[in-house]
């Protein structure tokens, strides 16, 4: 077993060594230092998985006391996810112009910092971790310097800095009632409340910071100012949409557990992923530019998953971790490709963008390949958790609704996979091996994860998921249903439709977002004050 | 006058501060409003570790009035935290002014559609 806090000093460490020493190597010492951690993590993982979870405490002080890591199964997949990430991302840049110290160093910290947070059970210590990373990634999204990027980099920056001091308040209020802050520590203490009503305060600011972090329903709009923005390096926009949204997710799901049977919110969340998942379709479908197409569908994905996950007894659950995996993984391919295409042709405008397929052929394999994954093509690997999610649901009206959120996917994706063909001769370009390479892998991960979805999940998770032949052929039935009637959809509606641009003009500033904050803190505050008081 | 506590005034503070953020569309107000949060959580962590008959976390002392420590500790961090955010903000709001010329969220955002087009 390696020690946990390796983990997140390691990168830290060495990336300030790397920034002072500067020189040629430091992108193969990066290389370096992250094939360690990958190596490290997946050791940890082996041995989590033969030993049981390990809590360490840092200082040698008691549990209730100390900041503790604690490793598990979840996040200790978490982990290997994030640096298996961030060493293909590194690699993917291995020629680029822009990978130079300062990028390294913002890089590695990153890395150190979304590790520390899943591994991290201190709320207090969550805090310092997604408050330094929310500075990083600002800086990362403003790196190439554009004309737009220092609007985006400062509402996201702003915008995340509010939610956290309502984290904050209510770390402090948990404080107050528990008397520690280590989340174990506080689970075993929750049966001591007698009167949920004293939770009311504390949990809604918590699940305020969370669910803004998670990108929810109302609290997403600084998303796609920070994912889809044009000076962010395609490498960045990966790692935020692909990863570092689910550090929200992740935070979600285990706040929900600290809570689970005092504060019942999973009718409240369910309801709250649906609307997500549809209007994160819609805003996807609306845009034109080829980066922002792919930041609002993962809203829309991110609403699946908190179908999933707010129901932590039964299959959906499994299902929306799942997904969680799965979408880093074609996400990632998408935007990487997404990034290769906009160098190539100078343009981020969907409608202009034709002829990848002839033009960059792997490009245009791996993008379809990760579409394929996306929109849950039977043996692909959002299929798995796609099947595992709805079925979780029970049939009825909260099926039908993930069919359509599926369905509003797949029109989403017609539209992207518009720039794949044209009719006119194209000239082939050569990429660079390195990236070529990383598409490839990230291509073939989404055709593995549905062909063994059910053993990956039984291997990460130690949780064995039956897959139903029959219904699982019922589904890839409803797919191809659900394809044409994208295409025709996507031909008939959307197409000719004014509505949709009209949609993609709408967007709130500062005010309004740190708005949305308020009404969203509000909306929970009073549904567990009707329930509870 | 009981009800002024430092935990109802820290509150008070905190949506005071939140209605600055919300309500004001001057660029240096929200940097300030977002101060005056953190103020707000501050005294509040500093208020709750007087409490009635705590036991102190680490060191056994057994009959004396003792003040926790653990948040004090967390505070000190907290403030230095706050620090850097601030300086980030400003610097950044330093660019953008340069950019945009004004201060007003708003204006900031009716001129950088403009430009997009």
């Amino acid at each position: 077993m390696i020690a946990l806090y390796a983990f997140v000093l390691l990168p830290i460490l060495s990336a300030t060594l790397l920034y002072l020493a500067g020189g040629k190597h430091g992108k193969h010492a990066a290389l370096l230092v992250q094939s360690l951690a990958a190596g490290g993590s997946v050791w940890n993982f082996l041995q989590v998985k033969a030993h049981g979870p390990v809590v360490e405490v840092l200082g040698s002080w008691e549990q209730s006391v100390g900041i503790a890591l604690r490793a598990d199964l979840f996040s200790l997949v978490m982990v290997m996810l994030t640096a298996f990430l961030f060493l293909g991302m590194l690699l993917f840049n291995y020629n680029s112009y822009y990978v130079d110290k300062l990028f390294l160093f913002l890089l590695l910290v990153l890395q150190a910092l979304v590790m520390g947070i899943f591994l991290s059970n201190d709320l207090f210590n969550i805090f310092v971790l997604v408050e330094v990373s929310t500075i990083v990634v600002s800086i990362l999204i403003m790196f190439k310097k554009d004309s737009r990027s220092i609007y985006d980099g400062m509402v996201y920056l702003l915008v995340n800095i509010l939610a956290m001091t309502f984290f904050l308040f209510g770390t402090a209020f948990m404080y107050k009632i528990f008397g520690s802050l280590d989340l174990y520590t506080i689970r075993s203490r929750m049966h001591l409340i007698q009167n949920p009503a004293t939770l009311i305060l504390p949990y809604s600011f918590l699940i305020t910071a969370v669910g803004l972090k998670s990108a929810l329903m109302p609290l997403f709009s600084w998303l796609p100012k920070a994912h889809g923005t044009p000076s962010a390096p395609s490498v960045v926009s990966a790692i935020l949409s692909g990863l570092y949204v689910k550090g929200g997710i992740y935070l979600f799901i285990r706040i929900q557990e600290v809570f689970q049977g005092t504060m019942d919110t999973q009718g409240f969340f369910l309801g709250m992923g649906i609307v997500t998942g549809v209007v994160g379709f819609f805003l996807a479908i609306s845009q034109t530019d080829i980066k922002l197409l792919l930041a609002y569908s993962t809203i829309s994905q991110i609403g699946l998953i908190m179908v999933g996950v707010s129901q932590p007894d039964g299959t959906a659950y499994w299902g929306g971790v799942y997904h969680i995996i799965n979408h880093a993984v074609f996400k990632s391919a998408l935007f990487l490709g997404a990034g290769m295409v906009v160098e190539e042709y100078g343009t981020r405008n969907l409608l202009e963008i034709r002829g990848v397929w002839k033009r960059m052929p792997l490009v245009a394999v791996t993008s379809i390949l990760a579409i394929l994954g996306i929109t849950g093509a039977p043996l692909f690997n959002g299929s798995i958790s796609k099947y595992l999610i709805q079925s979780g649901m029970g049939g009825g009206l909260l099926e039908a609704a993930i069919i359509g959120i599926n369905l509003g996917t797949v029109v989403a994706f017609w539209k992207y996979a518009n720039m794949f063909w044209s009719p006119k001769p194209q000239r082939r370009v050569r990429t660079d091996p390195f990236r070529n390479a990383v598409l490839a892998v990230l291509g073939v991960a989404c055709f593995t994860g549905g062909i063994w979805g059910a053993g990956f999940i039984g291997f990460f998770f130690n949780h064995r998921i039956l897959i139903d032949g029959g219904a699982y052929g019922q589904k890839a039935l409803v797919y191809v249903g659900s394809l044409l009637a994208g295409l025709l959809l996507y031909r008939k509606v959307v197409v000719p439709s004014k509505f949709l641009s009209q949609v993609r003009k709408f967007e709130l500033d500062f005010n309004n977002i740190a708005l949305t904050i308020t009404v969203f803190f509000g909306m929970i505050t009073t549904y567990l004050a009707l329930k509870y008081m | 006058m009981e009800w002024i506590t430092g935990e109802t005034v820290s509150i008070l503070l905190f949506f005071i501060g939140l209605f600055g953020v919300v309500g004001r569309r001057n660029i240096i107000k929200t940097v300030v409003s977002i101060g005056i949060m953190e103020t707000a959580i501050i005294l509040f962590f500093l208020t709750i570790q007087g409490e009635g008959e705590r036991v102190p976390p680490i060191v056994p002392l057994v009959g004396e009035t003792v003040a926790d420590p653990l948040p004090q500790a967390l505070m000190i961090t907290a403030i230095v935290i706050g620090v850097a955010v601030t300086a980030v903000s400003l610097t950044m709001f330093i660019s953008l002014y340069h950019k945009y010329g004004t201060t007003n969220w708003h204006k900031v955002e009716v001129k950088r559609r403009e430009q997009d087009t």
